[in-house]
């Protein structure tokens, strides 16, 4: 387990949204495809939305821009 | 008031009743209608039956409009308190523009509970399942790699028809109503009669806090709580310290066949501090309410008192067809009372409400003796009861009749 990792199974264990918010993005940078980079911006968008985080509408428009995601 | 009700009325919802109960005890006999329990054993039985208690729950807690809660329990947006009320898991929700709404507690994908303990939504609802995410107005935001993973849209997963499920939902005098099966008449026309008769407290209630809330349960059917509250001939004999000022002669009943009953003084008397400070009015009363309160139960489930400078809700929580919950609310005119005062109020009317539990659930005891016909009910002093009786057994009557047609 790398060191992310294991911060964000600490982040889920705490129920830390915003840190996984942070993590997940972070995720995302180092994803080494498309899909994983989408799989990690909608971890990162659904707790962003669940705590009206700032980065909310970015990370959506992010994933609407990869045909991942409808519009609100 | 009550004779000509008799004659009127309940003959014929009697007759329904007793057919689909198969009832054939004859307690309509000639002489015995003004005092006679027309609806016969089997009908004072239905507080027993865990079968008549769903049947009631369908024919009269879910198809009209009853009390679920108090707006005041969600007294911020994002606020949200999940109730359990018939059986239904449901979420009493303030939206992040301030109205209060009512919902299904459950997600549109696999139907598991959203909220299972009160909380604050900062942003979304999200579903501890597989995260779906609904905004506090209901509106299906999110649906996670419902397209496999990192795709988020799916062919047949269409958000705008995905939200929340709604419950109707109405708030008067701070009581959210709900009505469950969706088909009731808009609220405003169900309890028009009785805004009007109280158009007077429809201004602001300010809820006292936690100082102006408090739980009873009580081991009977919630019928029976209704029942006592609608009538005052039992302040006598239950609770004295009331008598000593406003006297049994001093009552008025209220009858709206239908919609609600209950009963009024013309002596209410100003709770006062020991220093003889009161709490401030509500505005621009007419001079009736100087002296006078009302109580009055509006069917099925909500218990209010009006006086000149408080209110009361009390939202009955069938739970069992032996136990009931009791969610008492106290209300001001202004929000800054003083609190000594508020909790001496506070403590009058937990000790009035307590008194009459050996009542209620006295009568519930009583309920299970083969010998007890119906009772009788007093001409005079019953009416108020007795309606609800029969608004009770005309919707059961209706209830059964749209089964049968069903059939």
């Amino acid at each position: 387990m790398n060191d992310l990792e294991a911060r964000l199974l600490a982040a889920h264990a705490q129920g830390d949204s915003a840190a996984m918010v942070t993590l997940y993005q972070e995720a995302a940078a180092l994803a080494l495809s498309r899909p994983e980079r989408a799989f990690f911006l909608t971890q990162a968008h659904v707790f962003a939305l669940e705590i009206a985080h700032p980065d909310t509408a970015s990370l959506r428009q992010a994933l609407v821009e990869m045909g991942c995601e409808s519009p609100l | 008031m009550l004779s000509k009700f008799c004659a009127r009325s309940t003959r014929s919802s009697l007759e329904l009743y007793r057919r689909h109960m198969g009832d054939t005890h004859d307690s309509h006999e000639p002489g015995r209608c003004a005092a006679a329990n027309h609806f016969g054993p089997r009908f004072a039985q239905c507080s027993l039956h865990p079968q008549v208690f769903d049947e009631e729950r369908d024919a009269l807690l879910m198809s009209g409009w009853s009390g679920l809660a108090v707006a005041s329990a969600v007294p911020e947006p994002g606020d949200a308190l999940p109730i359990s009320f018939l059986g239904q898991p449901l979420l009493l929700l303030r939206d992040r523009a301030g109205a209060v709404r009512v919902f299904h507690n459950i997600c549109r994908h696999r139907g598991m509970i959203l909220v299972d303990a009160p909380r604050k939504i900062e942003g979304a609802i999200r579903c501890p399942y597989h995260s779906w995410c609904y905004s506090t107005e209901g509106r299906l935001v999110s649906t996670p790699h419902v397209g496999g993973p990192g795709q988020n849209t799916a062919e047949g997963i269409d958000k705008s028809d995905l939200g929340l499920v709604p419950v109707r939902s109405h708030v008067w005098m701070d009581v959210v109503w709900i009505n469950l099966s969706g088909d009731a008449p808009a609220f405003e026309d169900a309890h028009a009669d009785l805004r009007a008769r109280w158009a007077e407290f429809d201004k602001p209630l300010y809820h006292g806090g936690a100082d102006s809330r408090f739980q009873l349960t009580v081991n009977c059917n919630w019928k029976l709580a209704v029942e006592n509250y609608c009538e005052s001939y039992h302040l006598p004999w239950v609770h004295p310290d009331l008598n000593t000022y406003s006297r049994l002669e001093d009552h008025y009943h209220i009858e709206a066949p239908g919609q609600y009953s209950g009963q009024g003084t013309q002596v209410y008397r100003q709770i006062e501090g020991d220093t003889g400070q009161a709490f401030p009015d509500f505005e621009n009363l007419t001079k009736k309410w100087d002296t006078a309160a009302e109580y009055i139960t509006a069917y099925p489930n909500v218990l209010l008192g009006v006086h000149r400078d408080h209110v009361f809700a009390i939202v009955l929580v069938p739970e069992a067809p032996g136990r009931t919950v009791e969610n008492i609310h106290l209300y001001y005119a202004r929000p800054d009372t003083a609190p000594a005062l508020r909790a001496r109020t506070t403590a009058l009317w937990k000790y009035v409400f307590k008194e009459d539990i050996f009542v209620v659930e006295g009568m519930q005891r009583g309920r299970h003796a083969t010998g007890f016909d119906g009772g009788r009910f007093s001409p005079a002093m019953d009416g108020p009861t007795h309606l609800f009786h029969a608004w009770v057994a005309d919707r059961m009557a209706a209830h059964r009749s749209q089964a049968h047609a069903a059939e």
